[in-house]
C-alpha cells in the first residue's frame, strides 16, 4: 500500500513533465546573459560599448573613453562582461532591438556580425585604410565596405621556461624570424629538453578550445590551405595541410607534449603556468598571467616551415548600424584608431598595435617590454592568406569543428591520411548546412 | 461554477508562470529549431533541415549515446547508493549529522564547484588521484586524455553530486514506514533482507519512481560537471546532448541546430517520463 504522506504518481508525473520543460529549455531556449537594459544606449546621449576587459585592459579602454568625453563632450559608457559571455550579450541586444553602440569583437567573429548587415560602414575609411597593416585591414573589410577599425593585435610565440630549458643544451635562441627552428629543429629541441618532473612535458600548443584555430598556423607554415582559394569550401587533400596532421600528431605520439593539451583539453597557459611543460605557444596578452608563475622564462619564434606564420589575434571596435548614435559611435572607434591612442592602448594591455605608423619600438610596455618587440616582429609573419581563411562568416562553425575534430585526430589512431579526411570532411559538413 | 472559477483564480499565478518561462520559451525554441539562425540578424526558414541534418551527424548520435550510457549507468546507481546510505543514516548513529552534511553538501552547492573540485581530484597530472594511486604503485588513469577514464570520472562526479538527493528523499520516505508493519513480518519470522525486500522496498516504490524520473531528467540536462571537467572531451567521449546543443548553439553560432538538439531533448525526456509512468502505473495493476 502507498504512503498517503508520500506525493501521488500523477503528482509526480506533473513535476517530472515541467522540469522536463524547465531543462530543456535551459538547455535551448535561453540563448542570452545580461538583459536588454544592460546593452542599452543611455538616455543622456552617451555611448554604450560592450567589451571584456583584463585587468590591464579595463583601465586603458576607460583612459580612451575618457580622452574622448575631454575632446567632445560625449560620454562612453563601458560595460565590461566575460569574454565568454560578451558575444551573447550583443547578441541579445540585437535581438531585442536594443543594442550597444558599438562593442569590442575578436577578427574571427567580425565576418558573422558583418554578413548579416549589424555593423556601420566606417565613413572615413579611404583616409584611415593607408594607415593600417594590409593584413589587419583586410579582415573588417569586405566589397561594400570597412566595417570597424583594427585596434590591436596579438600573437604567439614560443614562450620557453629558463630553468627547464637550461640543461638541453639548446644554444642561443632564434632571434629572428628568419632565423627561427624549422619544424625538424623544433622537434629536435623539444626532444632534448629532459623533463625536471616525473609528470612534466617538453611543450604545449595553444589550440585548446577556441584557440583550435591556431593549428592553422602549422598548415600555413607548410604551404597548405583548410579552404579553398574561394574560401567557399574545404582543400581536400592538401599536401600542407597533411603535413601539419602529420607533424603535430607526432608531437602526441612522442610525448613531447601531455595528451590533455590536447584541442579540448587544458589551456597551454595553465600546463606551462603550474610547469607541466616546459615550453608553450603563449600570446603577448598573457605575459602579465605568466609573469605570475614566480620563474624566469623566456621566449622565441614560433618554428617555420615553407612559411613563417603566426595566428590572427587581436580585436577590431565596431560600431552598430542600428544605434541611435551611430555617428557618435563610428567617432570615437575612429579616435581610438588615431596613432596616439592606439599606442597609449598597446603599451598600457601589452599588445601590438595595428597601425603602420606607431613604432611598437617606442611603446613604454608595462610587462616584459624585453619580449615585446619579439612579439612584434613575430607578427609580422601574419599571412594574408591565413587571415582571409579565418575571417569567413561561418568561422565560428568551422572553428568549433576543428576543436571537435582535432581532438579525434590528436588522440585518435586513424592514419594520417584519414585523420585528416576526418578534420576537413567536418568543416565542410558546416560549410553546407544551416 | 463558482467553485471552478475560485480553482483557476488560486492556479493562475502558476500557469502564469508556466506560460512565461515554460511553455513562451519553448514554443520559441521550436520555432528557432525550424531557421538557420545564427542568433544575429534575420534567420531564414528551413523547415526541418536542423532535423535532417542531425540524423547524419555522428557527433550528435555519440553525443546521445553517451547521454543514454550516463542515465543507464548513473540513476541506478543513485538510486542504490541513496538507499543504501539512507538505511545507514535512519537510525541514530555517531556522526550521522556529519555524514548527512558529507552527501547532502554537492547536492546544494553550485554544479561549478563540485566540477571544480572534481576536475582537480582527478586531474592527470597534479590531481589527488594519480598521486595517491602513484604513491602506493598503481596505475595512474589519463583521466583527461583516455576516453573511458574521463566519462568514469564524470560519473563518479556526478554520483557525488546527486547521491544526496536520494539519501534526503528515501530517508524521508523510510521515516513513512510503519513500524508496527516491520514488527509483523519479523513475527512471521522475516529476515532483515526479506524485510527489506518484500516490505520497505514496495512501500518506497513512489519515492523511487519520483527519484528515477528527476535523476533521468537531471542527467539529460547535465551541463556544468561535464563542461568544467572534460568539455565534452576527449575526442567526444564525454560530449552530451546538452553540451553539444550548448556548442552548436554559442560556440558555433548555429542556434537553430543547437535549439532543435534542445527540442530533441525535450521530446525524449518526456516520452521516457511518459514510459516510465505507463509501466508504473502497469506494474501498480497487477498487484
Amino acid at each position: 500500500m502507498a504512503n498517503p504522506h508520500l506525493p501521488t504518481r500523477r503528482r509526480l508525473l506533473t513535476a517530472g513533465a515541467a522540469a522536463a520543460a524547465t531543462g530543456a529549455l535551459s538547455a535551448c531556449g535561453g540563448f542570452s546573459t545580461g538583459g536588454p537594459d544592460d546593452s542599452q544606449s543611455s538616455d543622456d546621449g552617451s555611448l554604450t560599448m560592450i567589451t571584456w576587459a583584463s585587468d590591464t585592459e579595463a583601465p586603458a579602454f576607460q583612459a580612451l573613453a575618457d580622452a574622448f568625453r575631454e575632446q567632445t563632450g560625449t560620454r562612453v559608457e563601458l560595460q565590461v562582461v566575460p569574454y565568454s559571455e560578451v558575444l551573447t550579450a550583443v547578441d541579445t541586444g540585437l535581438r531585442t532591438d536594443s543594442p550597444p553602440d558599438l562593442f569590442r569583437v575578436s577578427y574571427t567573429d567580425v565576418a558573422a556580425y558583418r554578413a548579416q548587415g549589424v555593423l556601420a560602414d566606417l565613413p572615413d575609411a579611404a583616409d584611415l585604410e593607408p594607415a593600417f597593416l594590409p593584413a589587419f585591414w583586410s579582415a573588417v573589410t569586405d566589397d561594400d565596405g570597412t566595417f570597424g577599425v583594427p585596434h590591436h593585435t596579438d600573437t604567439s610565440m614560443v614562450v620557453l621556461n629558463t630553468a627547464a630549458v637550461a640543461s638541453a643544451g639548446l644554444g642561443p635562441l632564434p632571434a629572428t624570424v628568419a632565423d627561427a627552428w624549422t619544424w625538424e629543429e623544433f622537434a629536435d629541441a623539444l626532444g632534448r629538453i629532459r623533463p625536471s618532473r616525473a609528470d612534466s612535458y617538453a611543450f604545449a600548443a595553444n589550440w585548446q578550445n577556441a584557440g583550435a584555430y591556431r593549428w592553422l598556423n602549422f598548415v600555413d607554415q607548410a604551404g597548405g590551405r583548410l579552404l579553398s582559394q574561394d574560401l567557399t569550401s574545404v582543400a581536400t587533400d592538401d599536401p600542407g595541410a597533411l603535413a601539419a596532421v602529420t607533424f603535430t600528431r607526432d608531437l602526441f605520439r612522442r610525448q613531447l607534449t601531455p595528451q590533455n593539451a590536447s584541442a579540448r583539453g587544458q589551456a597551454a597557459s595553465d600546463l606551462f603556468l603550474n610547469q607541466t611543460v616546459a615550453t608553450a605557444f603563449a600570446g603577448d596578452f598573457l605575459l602579465a598571467e605568466l609573469d605570475g608563475g614566480g620563474f624566469e622564462y623566456t621566449a622565441t619564434f614560433l618554428p617555420r616551415d615553407v612559411n613563417a606564420s603566426a595566428d590572427l589575434g587581436g580585436n577590431a571596435l565596431v560600431a552598430v548600424e542600428a544605434s541611435a548614435r551611430k555617428e557618435q559611435a563610428l567617432e570615437f572607434i575612429s579616435f581610438c584608431a588615431q596613432a596616439e591612442q592606439m599606442g597609449a592602448f598597446c603599451a598600457a594591455a601589452t599588445v601590438l598595435p595595428t597601425r603602420r605608423d606607431v613604432d611598437p619600438a617606442s611603446l613604454r610596455y608595462a610587462v616584459r617590454p624585453d619580449l615585446m618587440p619579439l612579439y612584434v616582429e613575430q607578427a609580422t609573419a601574419i599571412r594574408e592568406p591565413l587571415v582571409q581563411q579565418v575571417v569567413v562568416p561561418s568561422f565560428s562553425a568551422v572553428n568549433a569543428q576543428l576543436r571537435d575534430r582535432l581532438d579525434e585526430v590528436f588522440l585518435g589512431d586513424d592514419d594520417d591520411a584519414t585523420a585528416l579526411r576526418r578534420l576537413t570532411d567536418g568543416v565542410a559538413s558546416v560549410l553546407t548546412t544551416p | 461554477m463558482r467553485r471552478w472559477a475560485t480553482s483557476y483564480a488560486m492556479l493562475a499565478p502558476a500557469l502564469l508562470l508556466f506560460g512565461v518561462f515554460v511553455l513562451y520559451p519553448l514554443v520559441g525554441a521550436v520555432r528557432i529549431s525550424l531557421t538557420d539562425s545564427t542568433g544575429i540578424g534575420r534567420a531564414r526558414f528551413v523547415g526541418l533541415a536542423n532535423y535532417t541534418a542531425m540524423a547524419s551527424d555522428p557527433t550528435f548520435w555519440r553525443a546521445a549515446g553517451n547521454t543514454v550510457l550516463l542515465a543507464a549507468v548513473s540513476v541506478p546507481v543513485s538510486l542504490v547508493l541513496g538507499l543504501g546510505v539512507a538505511l545507514l543514516l535512519r537510525d541514530r548513529i555517531p556522526g550521522g549529522g556529519l555524514f548527512r552534511a558529507v552527501f547532502l553538501a554537492p547536492y546544494v552547492i553550485s554544479g561549478v564547484v563540485v566540477a571544480m573540485a572534481g576536475r582537480w581530484v582527478f586531474d592527470q597530472n597534479v590531481g589527488i588521484v594519480d598521486r595517491v594511486l602513484a604513491a602506493v604503485g598503481a596505475p595512474q588513469p589519463d583521466w583527461q586524455s583516455d576516453g573511458t577514464a574521463a566519462a568514469v570520472s564524470v560519473v563518479l562526479v556526478l554520483l557525488w553530486a546527486r547521491t544526496g538527493l536520494a539519501v534526503v528523499l528515501y530517508l524521508s520516505a523510510l521515516q513513512g514506514v510503519d513500524g508496527d508493519v516491520l514488527e509483523a513480518a519479523e513475527l512471521d519470522g522475516a529476515s532483515p533482507w526479506q524485510r527489506l525486500r518484500d516490505v520497505v522496498w514496495p512501500l518506497l516504490r513512489p519515492t523511487t519512481f519520483f527519484l528515477t524520473v528527476m535523476l533521468v531528467i537531471e542527467t539529460f540536462q547535465v551541463f556544468d560537471i561535464v563542461w568544467v571537467m572534460t568539455k565534452g572531451g576527449p575526442a567526444g567521449a564525454t560530449e552530451l546532448l546538452v553540451t553539444y546543443a550548448y556548442n552548436q548553439g554559442f560556440a558555433a553560432r548555429r542556434e537553430g541546430y543547437g535549439s532543435a538538439i534542445g527540442v530533441v531533448v525535450f521530446v525524449v525526456v518526456l516520452a521516457a517520463t511518459a514510459l516510465w509512468w505507463r509501466a508504473q502505473r502497469a506494474s501498480e495493476d497487477e498487484l
